[in-house]
């Protein structure tokens, strides 16, 4: 039905480059996320899918139709913004159908579709309010009830759940998924925010300085990360320079410095080669004993306890100047370690990531 | 309690002031407005009548007078805001390096004179003006067009005048558009136009309101302007007004006529922000 396809995009701005020959395809009725730090690229890209920023190179697709220089309105997409962006002049039934009468819906038909659409963010009974009166929440809901409406073929969304609190966050995500899952349009979705992107999309493109830097299912960015840029910006990792001493097949062995060695089971780098290390905190697990091979283990002290709840954070010294940040969870075995007792850091070499050092963010 | 003192601290100025030289010499004139007036004689003292306002409706001079007084405010009122809204527009949403220039070029007239700025109308306007002058020269006309001395002269002279203010509170309005809402309605389906008439024209409606009511109540109360480009014979209210209390020191009738002026001013401006709430859907 309706795929959407970049192709080489770019967009400078003089000799600022923001953009830099990006392509994507994007499936029909999957869902993806566009996810990267701020500045990194992930909102012009939106915006020049919306028909609001001009590319300055490449080709926008979707489906069969090219829409590279069309203008928003004939594009057939629907956008969902950070702001909510509602009609604050209009009542909610109005904001919702006002895509619907510019398509020429009216009378019966347009009363049952903006009803419909109402429904399925739940606030049927909301029609007859302004956008003014009513929560975040709900206006965030009214928005994407308005985006839906018309049926577009590309649904985009910019980091749409960033200006609610943390609790009605996490609920509109699941709503959110809920609703892309049950109408099956063709989602790209801007954010910043790691979890989000992770457990909403069928896949998740990392970029960075205006360039993908992976492109995969959220496992592979989670557990495969393909860069030492996704390394460092997925989850909550340790870093650690360190040099390849062996190589074993695909993995190899690392040195950290002070005699110490982690094997990892992937490894792009030739023997004699820097990498850098990461380490995940939630990876690693906290014992007294040392661990068995083939896990890594690490000998250490214990010089700072953080409970914060579901876990306690541990930094732990390692060698002569190194320290590492430990999650462990709170009602596991290694949740009350004292200062300076002793432990072993256990890691598995499928979660050491090493990786060449270019392109990694500072 | 503290917040309500500091309101007073803070207002109390300004009220003080307004209730000292504004408030209480305009209640001073009512009593005056019932007085009857006797050519020659003055103030009759002990009279009271209705006569001076039952005048303003019924005599045909001064009937024509507030006609032509309302027609001139919402004629200049209109024109401003059809030049003005463009050139808003223009500095707001127009490349970042005619801001400047073009901010300038509004708010400049206003740093001359009023007298200047009037006088030089007149030089251009007159029957041997340079427009007529030019007009003739080229061809175009034979006789001088009547540009003064008329409701043309005072609609030209004062839609200039007034303009500067229309133009920067459209421009103060038009700065509060969210560009997210324009560009929501153009994923939407909405052609450029339709953003402008559905989203951006509604939503700027509080600058239009604001910006047509203080065009409109200069305009109906000014003095200068409408005396240098009105002439002697031509008059507005204000003019009239003046006439009444300096010329004929008929001060019933000047009084009357200031509180009538008053009257219709508040009426219309209550009656036209509540119209364009409406359509704005603020109400």
């Amino acid at each position: 039905m309706s795929s959407l396809k970049l192709d080489h995009l770019s967009k400078h701005y003089g000799e600022a480059v923001i953009v830099r020959d990006l392509s994507l395809e994007i499936a029909n009725g999957e869902f993806v996320s566009l996810l990267g730090p701020s500045g990194c690229g992930k909102t012009t890209v939106l915006r020049m899918v919306a028909g609001l920023i001009a590319p300055t190179g490449g080709k926008i697709t979707i489906g069969e139709r090219e829409i590279t220089v069309l203008p928003p309105n004939k594009r057939r997409i629907g956008l969902v913004f950070q702001s909510y962006a509602l009609f604050p002049h209009l009542t909610v039934f109005e904001n919702v159908a006002f895509g619907l009468r510019r398509q020429g819906v009216k009378g019966v038909e347009l009363e049952k579709r903006v009803k419909d659409a109402l429904a399925l963010v739940r606030l049927d009974a909301f029609g007859d309010r302004y956008p003014r009166q009513m929560s975040g929440g709900q206006q965030q809901r009214v928005a994407m009830a308005r985006a839906i409406a018309p049926r577009p073929d590309v649904l985009l969304f910019d980091e749409p759940l960033s200006n609610l609190d943390a609790k009605l966050r996490d609920e509109m995500q699941i709503e959110l998924k809920r609703l892309q899952r049950e109408l099956g349009i063709t989602t790209l979705f801007v954010t910043h925010d790691q979890a989000e992107a992770l457990s909403l999309s069928d896949r998740v493109c990392v970029m960075a300085h205006g360039n993908i830097e992976q492109f995969a299912v959220p496992e592979d960015i989670y557990h495969r990360p393909a860069t030492a840029f996704v390394a460092s910006f997925i989850g909550k990792p340790n870093r650690l320079p360190g040099k390849v001493a062996s190589r074993n097949g695909a993995g190899g062995t690392v040195e950290i410095g002070c005699g110490l060695t982690l094997n990892a089971d992937r490894l792009d780098v030739a023997a004699g080669g820097e990498v850098e290390l990461f380490l995940r905190q939630e990876a690693i697990e906290l014992r007294t004993t040392p661990a068995e091979a083939p896990a890594n283990s690490i000998p250490g002290t214990v010089q700072l306890r953080s409970f914060s709840g579901a876990h306690v954070q541990y930094v732990v010294r390692i060698g002569a100047g190194t320290e590492i940040v430990v999650e462990a969870p709170s009602s596991g075995a290694a949740s009350n370690l004292e200062k300076d007792a002793s432990v072993f850091l256990a890691v598995a070499p499928a979660n050491v990531f090493a990786l060449a050092a270019k392109g990694a963010r500072s | 309690m503290s917040n309500w003192k500091a309101g007073v601290l803070l207002f109390g100025p300004l009220a003080l002031l307004l209730f000292g030289v504004f408030l209480v010499p305009v209640l001073l004139l009512a009593p005056t407005s019932f007085h009857e007036y006797s050519p020659g004689v003055g103030i009759v003292a002990n009279s009271w009548t209705l006569e001076n306002y039952a005048r303003i409706v019924t005599d045909d001079y001064y009937r024509e007078v507030v006609w032509r007084t309302l027609y001139l405010g919402l004629g200049v009122t209109v024109s401003c805001l059809l030049l003005g809204y463009p050139v808003a527009y223009l500095i707001v949403r127009g490349p970042a390096r005619l801001r400047l220039p073009l901010t300038l070029l509004v708010i400049f007239p206003l740093m001359l004179n009023l007298v200047v700025r009037s006088f030089g109308w007149i030089a251009l306007l007159s029957n041997r003006g340079l427009v007529n002058n030019f007009l003739i020269q080229t061809g175009l006309i034979g006789a001088p067009l009547k540009l003064m001395f008329n409701l043309t002269g005072l609609m030209i002279g004062m839609t200039h005048i007034y303009l500067p203010f229309m133009v920067l509170m459209l421009v103060a309005a038009l700065q509060n558009v969210p560009r997210d809402v324009e560009a929501a309605a153009a994923t939407l389906g909405s052609s450029r136009t339709h953003v402008f008439t559905s989203v951006t024209l509604p939503l700027t409606a509080p600058g239009i309101i604001s910006g047509s009511i203080l065009v409109f109540v200069l305009t109906i109360s000014a003095l200068v302007t409408p005396r240098m480009l009105g002439g002697p014979t031509y008059k507005v209210m204000a003019t009239l007004i003046y006439d009444e209390y300096m010329q004929l020191l008929d001060w019933p009738s000047g009084s009357a006529l200031s509180f009538s002026l008053t009257v219709i001013a508040i009426a219309i401006i209550w009656a036209s922000s509540r119209i364009t709430k409406c359509w704005a859907g603020m109400a």
